[in-house]
């Protein structure tokens, strides 16, 4: 065999093994192993990872529920163990508020609600991103779409002092409404007017 | 240094240059002069029943050439092509068509027919001259075909297209121009590039004429396009300063526009409310005491007041245990508002929406900008709580309010921040609809209340929002959907209204 050859043969020789092992790879991946819901799964990791990360102390955390008789929000009170990070508050917060009210006021946000993701910015602004199963079962309406918005707006001012501000996002996007009615172009500063003082 | 007075170069070379030098000039120009082989392309329109689909047309030397295996595709099933050189077969259906390339002769059936121009093949796809489609085309399929020879568009099967003609009467400060339709169109009104558009909504639109080139002092074209499949009206004014004025009347089957001169800072004073026994202030010659024509300029037309109908088409809103939609009980009040308010001859009433149309947010709020209104009432229906009826009047509410020192320097108000300097006159609008709200018996409401409605953002006038409730799964519509509530409502708004203008 001549030299050239030999050289040739050097070159293709480990091409052909990388290749070769790159393949298989891909062919364990694409037919042996499991397909998984790669989306689905890490926000499970992250909704799991916020509820363990708990300091551990029980406190008693505000919530506020939209009341439709009153039209305001309805405050109360449920004993939480928060996370040490502001970021896994905020996810223990809005969780709770899917949750629901335990007092019979209304549903801020759809049962199947997920909350996709959660960041807060160095100047306060909570970003949510939550499932479009947030909006379904909704029923859309100026006032029951303000309620639900100033619920969690609300809520977390009360219980995450590092929010200023929140921003709701719809399946990683910004979108123009809730459900038809309330503007979420622009993020929402918290409004304590919404909160009902009176007794019911 | 010329190049003359080059030392040492040959006389014959300098000649030469000078000759490929003219040679590429006059190569330039020609290809800069010589027609292009694709002069420029259109769309043609095959309107079917319930949906439409646009095909390009292509112009080649001039002529106008449709692709045509799409076209058969649309007028029947097309069972087999095939492509030998210069020729090809297409079976539809029973009927077999036979082409060749470069040849006006086309066969069916074996049957010879000649067309204006021979069938070319573009970019692989075979192209038949405009004429196939009538002289062609109804011998292939037993299909309803209605095509005007020269149009680009054909309609199949049932469909019957509206028709409409257009009148054009002159105005002391402008033109009026009135287009009757032959059946109702859903309109919206839009501007683009200093132009008016109307959409006439989904339905296939037949125009009498293309377009019209008017000798008018405010008008200088209206012109029918469908290009994209959706038919409209292009309004071009002599005048990008001139004012238009929509209104959709007899139930969409006539629509009026007034192009007018803008209104003049001393009419533009907000009148006090005129007292019920008054004529209507409508734009027309005014007549003096004895009843003679006076000469003075007829008064600026009427204020407008912009309603708006919530959601509409695929987007019903909310819905009640018993199926009433919000997009639908919405319309119903509107219609009564409408009418209350045309009744008292002071202002002109200019919808955001027509039938079951789903114009966007920013189209309403620019047929609402577009009008000047002295108001905007957006309306809508949803859950307030087991309190019905109920009825709650919201201003806009933004999240952090600009800097009003910094928008009194700027020239131009963001879009998103429209609304912004009205707010003080919103809150009074909603205060005076609020305090006639509470006038009616047996309905609930409350204190004009304040919320981020994405309706309100983008109007430059006075605007709220007024929600009627409760519509929701829990509960029946029951008296939201009666004419006497509804028309309660309205007469409320209309007395709200002269309070409104009274004070503001």
């Amino acid at each position: 065999m001549s030299r050239r050859a030999w050289l040739l043969m050097l070159v293709t020789l480990p091409v052909l093994v990388i290749g070769s092992l790159y393949l298989r790879t891909l062919v364990r991946r694409v037919f042996f192993e499991a397909a998984q819901p790669a989306d689905a799964s890490a926000r499970a990791r992250l909704t799991q990872a916020a509820l363990e990360s708990s300091t551990g102390a029980s406190q008693s955390v505000v919530l506020y529920f939209p009341s439709y008789q009153e039209g305001k929000l309805r405050a109360e009170s449920r004993p939480l163990s928060l996370a040490a990070s502001d970021s896994d508050r905020i996810r223990q917060v809005v969780l709770a508020l899917v949750e629901g009210s335990r007092q019979g006021s209304g549903q801020p946000l759809a049962a199947g609600a997920e909350v996709r993701a959660v960041f807060l910015t160095a100047d306060g602004t909570a970003y949510l991103d939550f499932s479009s199963a947030a909006l379904a079962g909704f029923t859309p309406g100026i006032e029951s779409e303000t309620l639900a918005v100033y619920s969690i707006v609300d809520s977390l001012a009360a219980n995450v002092p590092a929010v200023k501000r929140v921003k709701i996002l719809v399946q990683g996007q910004e979108v123009d409404t809730l459900d038809g009615h309330v503007d979420l172009t622009n993020d929402f500063v918290p409004d304590p007017t919404r909160i009902a003082t009176a007794a019911p | 240094m010329s190049l003359s007075s080059e030392p040492g170069r040959p006389v014959s070379s300098r000649r030469h240059g000078r000759r490929f030098l003219c040679l590429g000039l006059a190569l330039s120009l020609i290809i800069i002069i010589w027609p292009a082989h694709q002069l420029r392309s259109d769309n043609f329109v095959v309107y079917l029943p319930n949906a439409h689909q646009v095909i390009p047309l292509e112009s080649i030397d001039r002529v106008q050439y449709l692709p045509l295996v799409p076209l058969l595709n649309l007028v029947g099933t097309v069972s087999g092509i095939e492509e030998k050189g210069n020729s090809m077969k297409v079976w539809l259906g029973s009927n077999q068509l036979e082409l060749h390339r470069g040849d006006k002769k086309v066969r069916i059936n074996r049957a010879a027919l000649k067309l204006s121009n021979p069938v070319r093949v573009s970019n692989g796809q075979w192209m038949a001259p405009l004429d196939f489609i009538d002289s062609a085309l109804p011998r292939l399929t037993n299909q309803r075909l209605e095509y005007r020879p020269g149009d680009q568009r054909i309609f199949i099967g049932d469909v019957r297209p509206t028709t409409f003609f257009v009148t054009r009467a002159p105005l002391p400060n402008g033109t009026r121009l009135t287009f009757h339709f032959s059946d109702a169109v859903t309109i919206h009104t839009t501007s683009s590039n200093g132009r008016w558009i109307v959409g006439l909504g989904g339905r296939p639109v037949e125009p009498l004429e293309q377009g019209l080139k008017l000798n008018d002092a405010s008008v200088s074209e209206v012109r029918f396009d469908d290009q994209d499949g959706v038919p409209k009206i292009i309004i071009t004014p002599v005048d990008g300063s001139l004012n238009f004025y929509p209104t959709v009347e007899d139930q969409g089957k006539q629509f009026q526009a007034d192009i007018v001169q803008p209104i003049t800072a001393a009419s533009q004073t907000p009148p006090g409310p005129a007292p019920a026994s008054a004529s209507s202030s409508r734009p027309g010659p005014t007549a003096g005491a004895g009843g003679a024509p006076v000469s003075a300029p007829a008064p600026p037309p009427l204020p407008a007041v912009v309603l708006d109908a919530g959601h509409g088409g695929p987007d019903p809103g909310a819905r009640s245990r018993d199926g009433l939609a919000e997009k639908d009980l919405v319309v119903q009040i509107v219609e009564r508002v409408r009418n209350t308010i045309a009744a008292t001859n002071q202002y002109r009433v200019i919808l955001t929406r027509n039938g079951d149309a789903d114009p966007t947010f920013d189209e309403r709020d620019s047929t609402a900008n577009l009008a000047h209104p002295v108001a905007f009432l957006s309306f809508h229906a949803g859950n307030l709580g087991e309190r019905s009826p109920r009825v709650m009047v919201y201003t806009y509410q933004a999240s952090a309010p600009p800097d009003a020192g910094a928008d009194a320097q700027q020239m131009f108000v963001p879009w998103a921040w429209a609304q912004a300097p009205h707010l003080d006159q919103s809150r009074q609008l909603a205060g005076a609809i609020a305090q006639q709200m509470s006038r009616i018996s047996d309905l609930s409401t409350g204190n004009p209340d304040q919320a981020p409605v994405r309706q309100l953002r983008s109007v430059s006038a006075p605007a709220v929002a007024i929600e009627v409730g409760s519509l929701s799964p829990e509960l029946d519509a029951g008296v939201l959907a009666t004419p006497d509530f509804q028309q309660q409502i309205a007469a409320a708004i209309v007395q709200a209204l002269a309070a409104f203008r009274g004070g503001a």
